[in-house]
């Protein structure tokens, strides 16, 4: 019995490839195009399967957030505490622009979804925050 | 898009644990218990908090 403790104990796990730090530009570099392109970051770095899955959930929860009639908000300084709602819309990158540019947030008030398209539009731009800061701690090093 | 508010709070809790999880352990395992038990904490306190402000003359 204490034989097969012994082997089970010894067999080795599996642990995830520890990344080599980067340098700090090519860090910057890689966080700006997982920035731009949701799940890029994770890509680059050889994260494959959690970079396609994060963009699968930051864009799947962008597009519902449109398809739900929510509102994107552009830089408004007449309007202060757009600006926060600004910051979290824009961390979505590219998608953001792009609908920005499409006319596809200007949001309807009427939809009974609206509250929750624009709350999608905001936490899938927040959370794409996360997931930028958590491909810089990798690609320092800092993660496995 | 036509979604009730619980699909939308179901979808909703679903993306935010699994990234979650990702983000926050290392382990497969890990990251399936927390995602589980994020996804479950959602969907509890929203059915508690609505049941609280059910009776709320709102």
């Amino acid at each position: 019995m204490e034989q097969i403790n012994e082997e089970l104990e010894s067999t080795p796990r599996a642990q995830p490839i520890a990344v080599r730090p980067m340098n700090m530009a090519a860090t910057l570099a890689i966080c700006s195009g997982g920035w731009l392109v949701p799940g890029l970051s994770h890509i680059l770095i050889g994260r494959w399967i959690r970079g396609l899955i994060f963009a699968a959930c930051v864009l799947l929860m962008f597009a519902a957030g449109i398809g739900m009639h929510g509102k994107l908000y552009d830089l408004d300084f007449q309007e202060p505490l757009h600006i926060f709602a600004f910051i979290a819309n824009v961390g979505a990158g590219l998608p953001y622009l792009v609908a920005e540019r499409l006319d596809m947030g200007i949001g309807m008030m009427t939809a009974p979804s609206y509250d929750y398209g624009t709350t999608y539009l905001w936490v899938c731009g927040l959370l794409n925050y996360l997931i930028v800061l958590d491909a810089f701690d990798i690609a320092q090093g800092r993660r496995p | 898009m036509t979604l009730s508010h619980f699909q939308a709070l179901l979808i909703f809790a679903l993306v935010v644990s699994a990234v979650f999880a990702l983000i926050t352990k290392n382990e497969p395992r890990e990251q399936l218990r927390y995602g589980i038990f994020v996804f479950l904490s959602f969907l509890a306190v929203a059915l508690a908090v609505g049941w609280i402000m059910y009776p709320l003359p709102l």
